[in-house]
């Protein structure tokens, strides 16, 4: 007789004009920010709308299509090859959703964590596919990226709260 | 049947046991998500070997893009701009009430005069330059406005407000009265892209303008270039100033450039690191500098 074992596994659901309005907003910003504050280059705000709605949904699929949405949009912004934030932002939406079902998610601590590695991975995931497929790739700039990771968790704290107040139990 | 305990879908089985063991489609079934990240992955993949194939041109998809994006970037950017004004009188606003609170509304309002015909001032003063310096220029440009930055860490490119039915073209150069911007990389009907000379895959011809010594300067790090291509044997030194040569067909010859900051000998060619002399973080307006072709379309475009 098959033995199913139940977890108490929150699962949020946010209405998809929410979505739109937030992925939209987060692609503007990351084209306006730097022009007023030099240092938004580091922060990567469609990444952290991607995190947060991954991790809430807990749904691979998900996170896989948001992840890709996203990132080809972000690509088709920049001068560069379309698909590098596509691919980067589609493997980074896959493990936060697969890690979202082993994590308490309303800790502050495991949220930070949580961003910081995924900013983390994103960024090499980047890094790796510039030096794969560009012919002159960016050199890795190790304070930097650490910058970046610092910035990033930062503001997806100030975020997700945001964010916590537009979401409802599945 | 098996379920998988973390799931969230507890309901749905992720493995169906036949009398042979798990069947090929059930294990596709339970890592469903894996296979669709590898197909994504690999479309995108073909994607990016398709662009490398065709030299970039994937004209399609950016054009529909920038066209969706631009009245949003627009309309934010207006925000912003309202926004921060705002932000910034409120603030002189709440110094003056501090710092004398019987003179306060008399104050507030000195402030916030003084306030706007300082912007003014400012802004009339950045424009004079911007306007002698058109005019001292041997070749016909078209101002424009920065209006958005590209995102990306590592893309260094903004996009400005005038494009197609402005006479812009591809590789047009854009530069301030401090020197070189970038030049013209993709061209929109109402904007055009503009690849900073601090990009990894820009490319500048320019000369030294103490020794005449050549190189092409492309982008380093940090917001720094690096001039390739110069002998070991020709006397760089720190402090030299970089200027265009004119060799490459898309700036014109002797606008300043940089400032050599660092020299070293490499195998054949010297290590230089030049400080672009224009401050890119900071963009506000542009000049075009327009081909002769573009610049008769220009003059028939004001004729009208």
């Amino acid at each position: 007789m098959p033995v199913t074992t139940h977890r108490p596994i929150a699962v949020f659901k946010i209405h998809p004009a929410i979505l739109s309005v937030a992925a939209l907003a987060a692609l503007l910003l990351q084209t306006l920010l730097p022009l007023k504050l030099p240092v938004a280059r580091l922060m990567d705000f469609p990444l952290l709308i991607l995190i947060y709605f991954a991790l809430m949904r807990r749904d691979r699929m998900f996170g896989i299509g948001l992840g890709t949405g996203l990132g080809l949009l972000q690509d088709t912004l920049t001068h560069g090859y379309i698909g590098i934030f596509g691919i980067a932002k589609a493997i980074t939406g896959y493990l936060a959703a697969s890690a979202s079902t082993r994590f308490e998610l309303e800790s502050l601590v495991t949220r930070t964590v949580l961003t910081g590695v995924f900013v983390l991975v994103h960024n090499l995931c980047l890094y790796g596919l510039q030096h794969v497929l560009l012919e002159a790739p960016p050199p890795f700039q190790p304070i930097a990226t650490a910058s970046a990771v610092m910035m990033n968790v930062a503001l997806g704290l100030i975020l997700f709260q945001i964010l916590d107040r537009f979401r409802r139990p599945a | 049947m098996v379920f998988d305990p973390n799931s969230p879908d507890t309901s749905r089985p992720v493995a169906v046991l036949t009398p042979d063991g798990i069947g090929v489609g059930a294990i596709v079934n339970r890592h469903r998500p894996l296979f669709a990240l590898l197909l994504v992955v690999t479309a995108q993949i073909l994607l990016l070997s398709l662009q490398i194939i065709r030299n970039h041109h994937v004209r399609l998809i950016r054009y529909w893009a920038v066209q969706a994006f631009d009245p949003f970037e627009r309309s934010l950017g207006g925000l912003i701009n309202v926004s921060s004004t705002a932000y910034k009188s409120y603030r002189h606003l709440w110094t003056a009430e501090q710092e004398n609170q019987e003179l306060r509304l008399q104050l507030v309002a000195a402030q916030a005069q003084v306030q706007r015909l300082g912007q003014e001032a400012g802004e009339a003063e950045h424009l004079r330059t911007l306007l002698g310096f058109k005019n001292q220029l041997g070749f016909q440009t078209v101002s424009a406005e920065v209006i958005a930055s590209s995102p990306g860490e590592n893309s260094n490119a903004i996009f400005i407000d005038k494009g197609s039915d402005s006479g812009l073209t591809n590789d047009l150069a854009v530069i301030i009265p401090e020197g070189v911007v970038g030049k013209i990389v993709a061209i929109f009907p109402h904007s055009a892209q503009v690849l900073l000379v601090t990009d990894s895959s820009s490319g500048v011809g320019v000369s030294l303008a103490q020794s005449g010594v050549q190189g092409i300067l492309k982008g380093g790090s940090n917001n720094f270039c690096d001039l390739h291509y110069v002998m070991n044997d020709e006397a760089v030194n720190r402090g030299d100033q970089v200027v265009t040569s004119g060799l490459d067909q898309v700036y014109p010859k002797g606008l300043p450039v940089g400032t050599v900051v660092n020299v070293g000998n490499g195998n054949i060619y010297k290590t230089i690191n030049v400080k672009p002399s224009v401050d890119l973080n900071r963009l506000e307006m542009v000049l075009v500098v327009l081909k002769p072709a573009a610049a008769e379309q220009q003059a028939m475009n004001g004729a009208r």
